[in-house]
């Protein structure tokens, strides 16, 4: 109970905002926690930047001067990161568009309808996220070598689907049941056909929910590391984070160069930055907030 | 004892059925090797980047030779090797024909018949001038399954700066080097907080059990067929009490650290934070005058300079220096072996390409093609192949009294339960040496024996 | 809503290819919209068939592995082709019997607890502020979310473990500097610190999709709702309370039961802040546990009764709020 009442006070004090003052310390706060989530990552790209001898000192070297683009430059010529790049934006895209796609369907029929069964899936879909992957990967790869998928970018999106699925839809099945199912009908009333009355009213409803779940499952596929482990078999066509985490242990007979490490997992993660700026803007849209709002 | 006998069997059968699933699913004979590769490609599988480049090239292009057939070798890391191998290996249909895997790692796969008996390849790939300690690891009875494939070792790490600013000596027997580096502690010439005479991690129990083996301990024996915990016996304790003097005395390494990165402590570096006064005049990171490390930490340690613009650490023989750890008896102690094994499949669908293959492997030329680029050979008759600078003698040296992890069937089970680091955590601090020691062998006993 | 009377009209089976070419002749809105037609009854079905056919396959089969395997013995001999005895319960027995096992459950529910408390805390903060502040510092704190919610999982440990190290990092040395004892402190010797560091970075990791996903919940609330309200003299936290949080609590509900989800499974980030300090055996988790007996030991019997361990575990202590949750949207 302390930590609501923790909430609830910030609360209070917080939304809506009324004085000159207010405002100033609220802003304040919300910078100072910018720079706390954002330092890891700036370390990740200062580090990139600076040789790993510097990286093994004993003093913190907190800006990259002096620093150099050569970690990048090398680790994109050990040519394997665009071959991983290639196969992990396929999968993510399989992923990302089919889940948003069966989860929106799956939404609609657990808020939208009665039926016999509902509950039964509502739990199931729960309950399936609860059971611990680590020690999925025999079961995987058995299914995966008798369905002759081992080492396709279908097989493991397949897996990835079936993973990120039941999250999506109960993610949108919230944004489904929050939209009021009289708002298009009385679109159409005004005389919207009922496509338009579904693309204006209900899908930009929609939208924050769509983004937010889609976003999701695009981590999910991105980051996920053991099932992509055991279902693709060569080092040669491997996913990016099979590929980053070959760099930090390539070599039994060699010291990690932990700059490289750093200049590839700043590589990692800029697609996933691009992809965020890009639905971001959607997000938090003029069109969005005014069409929830207005 | 019920257990062991069902495993026994288990193994003989298993293997039983995957020589006769071989035969009989396979289009070469099976036995002897083959030559008769148009047309078809065998999988090599071969763990982290340590075999270079141009290695990997010469097997493809002689096995293209040889047979026509062609050569894959996919590589894998590793980290996640025995994930790899426990679902592929059993695949008929996407096994590796041929795959490398750790040392260490090779007793539990071959104890459950993962790899081809290959024994009566054993004597023309190189017998008994092949490595013997790592031939045992991948021997059941007495069938050859995996066999070694190149070979590292851990020697000594040393800064003659301090060695001979606190005056001793580089020390000949163990008893010597275990007051060398107590003596560099207590004097601390540079004047160092925190300083070690000696690093060593709280949990490196890998270079630690150097001191267990060299006073005739060891981890485990085996008694009346079963495997137990030997921690206890009379040699692993006067090793553990060296040890725990190290602990004391020597080394100010954390409870907690491990065999990772040891190298960084040797290196001059730059100003300490909130270094006192006292400590201002000597601004330096060095944090221990001597380690233990696997011989290619010599490639991170130097003086910082720079090259082109670039930061760079140079070796530098002034400063830095290498020796095998001396034992007691005249021979380096015994340290632990590094490297890998190689082994065929039991599933592989061209045991006698495979065979060819490692034909290729085990020759004069490539093994000498892994002794220059670093890599212990697996065949002593080509060490020298190795080269002849300090560090060419020191590995040298060094394996050649290396001992392996016991053969025990689950020996995967101690590593991955990590027993054996949480022993060694609590060797510095223990008040009763043998009690913590039997505890220890309480614990290792089932873990060996588990399947 | 349709009157729950009409349910049991629903077809048995038939043609699954013959229904699903069907419910293409279906568009998009038509789905949407209210359904007072007739001729509905089948369409929830069709709606699910390509989440469900997915999950069967991908899913199922798992999951029936886990539960047959979890009453097995079953080791890395019956990976490698021996038959696997049939030992019902007893690896669940053993597991109850070894007092180990209770301290990691012990462990695993307390650092889920607190770990989920403390992300839902931040993360409906951080949405609130971001709803509060003018438009640039909005901006600012979405992107610092969003790059830390971009950063690769290995990448960002490797990072944390760098910022936490005990000779050259960050942490220490910025409290070195400012005068505290804190030179060459170990985080992670400390089974205690170590959690408190795994909580840290757990709850940097989680609260950009919780802010973010409350967010948007809260775009859902019109300003107008809440002007009247004021105007009818609620306050702050009456709005907060009786507006607000109705309105965007389907969020709060499946962000927060996630959260409990998935920090009592929570794995790479143990696993990997283990491999860089720590005694293993004072600190797993389960997932790690779970890890350690399959992966590192093949025990894969034990590992599957584990897993089922913390699948059940996982329905008991979300069981309640599961009920009210499906009893509200009955």
């Amino acid at each position: 109970m302390t930590t609501n009442r923790v909430a609830e006070e910030t609360t209070t004090a917080q939304y809506r905002p009324r004085g000159r003052a207010n405002r100033v310390l609220l802003s304040a706060v919300g910078i100072l926690l910018a720079v706390v989530w954002i330092f890891p990552v700036y370390w990740m790209i200062n580090s990139a930047m600076l040789p790993n001898v510097v990286l093994q000192s004993r003093t913190p070297t907190f800006a990259p001067f002096g620093g150099s683009f050569d970690n990048f430059a090398s680790v994109i010529q050990g040519g394997t990161f665009l071959p991983a790049l290639g196969m992990s934006v396929v999968i993510a895209i399989i992923v990302v568009g089919c889940c948003l796609l069966f989860a929106f369907l799956a939404a609609l029929a657990i808020s939208r309808f009665r039926f016999r069964g509902r509950k039964a899936f509502v739990l199931a879909i729960l309950f399936i996220q609860m059971l611990p992957a680590e020690g999925l990967f025999i079961a995987q790869y058995k299914l995966m070598s008798s369905v002759h998928l081992l080492n396709t970018v279908l097989g493991v999106s397949i897996i990835y689907i079936a993973a990120v699925v039941p999250f999506t839809i109960w993610m949108l099945r919230g944004f489904v049941a929050g939209i009021p199912a009289d708002l298009e009908e009385a679109a159409m009333v005004d005389g919207l056909s009922r496509t338009q009355a579904f693309m204006r009213i209900t899908f930009p409803l929609l939208a924050p929910g769509l983004v937010a779940s889609g976003v999701y499952a695009f981590l999910q596929a991105w980051n996920e590391f053991t099932v992509a482990l055991v279902v693709l078999q060569d080092n040669a066509d491997q996913t990016l984070p099979l590929w980053l985490r070959g760099f930090i242990q390539a070599s039994a007979s060699r010291a990690i160069d932990w700059g490289q490490v750093m200049a590839a997992s700043t590589l990692v993660a800029v697609p996933v930055i691009i992809f965020f700026l890009f639905v971001q803007g959607r997000m938090t849209s003029g069109l969005v907030s005014g069409a929830v709002k207005g | 004892m019920k257990r062991k006998l069902a495993s026994v069997t288990a193994v003989a059968l298993a293997s039983a059925l995957a020589l006769a699933g071989c035969s009989g699913t396979s289009t070469d004979t099976g036995s002897g090797a083959s030559t008769d590769g148009k047309g078809k490609t065998i999988t090599l599988w071969l763990v982290g980047s340590d075999t270079p480049d141009t290695l990997r090239t010469y097997l493809k292009d002689e096995f293209k030779k040889e047979t026509g057939g062609t050569l894959d070798i996919q590589q894998q890391d590793w980290g996640n090797i025995v994930t790899k191998l426990t679902t592929a290996l059993p695949d008929p249909n996407n096994t590796p024909d041929v795959t490398e895997m750790g040392n260490t790692q090779s007793p539990t796969f071959t104890n459950v018949g993962a790899f081809l008996d290959i024994t009566d390849l054993y004597s023309s790939l190189g017998g008994s001038d092949l490595l013997q300690s790592f031939v045992d690891a991948g021997k059941v009875g007495d069938k050859n399954y995996t066999l070694p494939y190149y070979f590292g070792s851990r020697y000594v790490f040393m800064r003659k700066d301090i060695w001979s600013q606190a005056g001793v000596a580089v020390p000949t027997t163990l008893t010597e080097f275990n007051s060398a580096v107590a003596t560099i502690a207590q004097k601390n010439p540079a004047g160092i907080s925190n300083f070690s005479g000696f690093y060593l991690g709280g949990q490196d129990w890998r270079d630690g059990i150097s001191w267990i083996f060299a006073n005739g301990g060891d981890i485990a024996k085996q008694q009346n067929g079963k495997w137990v915990g030997s921690l206890e016996d009379a040699g692993s304790l006067k090793g553990l009490e060296q040890l725990q003097a190290i602990y004391k005395s020597a080394s100010s390494a954390p409870n907690d650290a491990k065999d990772s990165n040891q190298y960084i402590y040797l290196n001059d570096d730059d100003a300490i934070p909130g270094a006192t006064t006292a400590d201002a005049s000597t601004p330096v990171s060095l944090s221990a005058a001597t380690i233990m490390a696997p011989g290619w930490a010599h490639w991170s340690i130097g003086t910082k300079g720079t090259a082109d613009g670039k930061v760079t650490r140079t070796w530098d023989d002034k400063t830095f220096g290498v020796f095998a750890l001396p034992g007691n008896d005249g021979k380096p102690a015994p340290v632990f072996a590094g490297g890998s094994n190689i082994g065929i499949s039991a599933k592989s669908k061209n045991p006698g390409l495979s065979k060819t293959l490692l034909k290729i492997i085990f020759s004069k030329t490539y093994q000498e093609m892994l002794g220059k680029a670093g890599l212990g050979p697996a065949n002593s008759k080509y060490t020298s192949s190795l080269g002849t600078d300090e560090f060419a003698k020191a590995l040298i040296e060094s394996a050649s009294n290396s001992k392996l992890t016991p053969a025990a069937p689950g020996w995967a089970s101690v590593e991955s339960s990590g027993v054996l680091e949480e022993f060694f955590s609590k060797i510095k601090d223990a008040t009763d040496l043998k009690a913590l020691a039997k505890e220890y062998d309480a614990k290792l006993t089932p873990l060996l024996n588990a399947k | 809503m349709r009157p729950s009377s009409h349910d049991y009209h629903y077809s048995k089976g038939g043609d699954v290819t013959a229904q699903a070419t069907e419910t293409r002749t279906h568009t998009l809105p038509d789905l949407i919209e209210p359904v007072r037609r007739r001729r509905r009854r089948l369409t929830p079905y069709y709606l699910l068939i390509p989440s469900a056919v997915i999950l069967v396959i991908a899913m199922g089969y798992p999951l029936v592995w886990q539960l047959v395997t979890s009453m097995q013995q079953f080791g890395l001999s019956q990976q490698f082709g021996q038959p696997a005895p049939f030992v019902w319960f007893a690896n669940y027995v053993k597991l109850a019997a070894d007092p180990y096992m209770w301290t990691v459950i012990g462990r695993s529910i307390l650092f889920c607890f607190v770990t989920a408390a403390a992300t839902m805390v931040v993360g409906i903060l951080v949405a609130l502020l971001m709803n509060a502040v003018n438009r640039s510092v909005k901006i600012v704190i979405q992107i610092a979310m969003m790059l830390a919610w971009a950063m690769p999982v290995v990448a960002a440990m490797t990072v944390w473990n760098w910022l936490f190290d005990w000779r050259r990092g960050v942490v220490n040395w910025v409290l070195t500097t400012l005068g505290l004892p804190f030179q060459d402190h170990n985080w992670l010797a400390n089974p205690l610190s170590f959690y408190f560091v795994a909580m840290i970075i757990v709850v940097w990791m989680s609260v950009p999709f919780v802010a973010f996903s409350v967010f948007a919940g809260l775009t859902q609330v019109s300003d107008e709702v809440l002007e009247a309200a004021q105007m009818d003299g609620a306050s702050p936290r009456q709005r907060f309370w009786n507006i607000i949080v109705p309105i965007i609590r389907p969020v709060l509900a499946i962000v927060l039961l996630l959260q409990v989800i998935w920090d009592l499974r929570v794995f790479t980030q143990i696993k990997l802040l283990q491999d860089a300090g720590s005694i293993a055996s004072q600190t797993n988790l389960l997932g790690t546990y779970i890890y350690q007996l399959g992966t590192g030991s093949s025990d894969f019997g034990t590992a599957s009764a584990v897993s089922i361990f913390v699948l059940v575990l996982t329905v008991a202590i979300s069981a309640f709020y599961v009920r009210s949750m499906l009893k509200e949207d009955a």
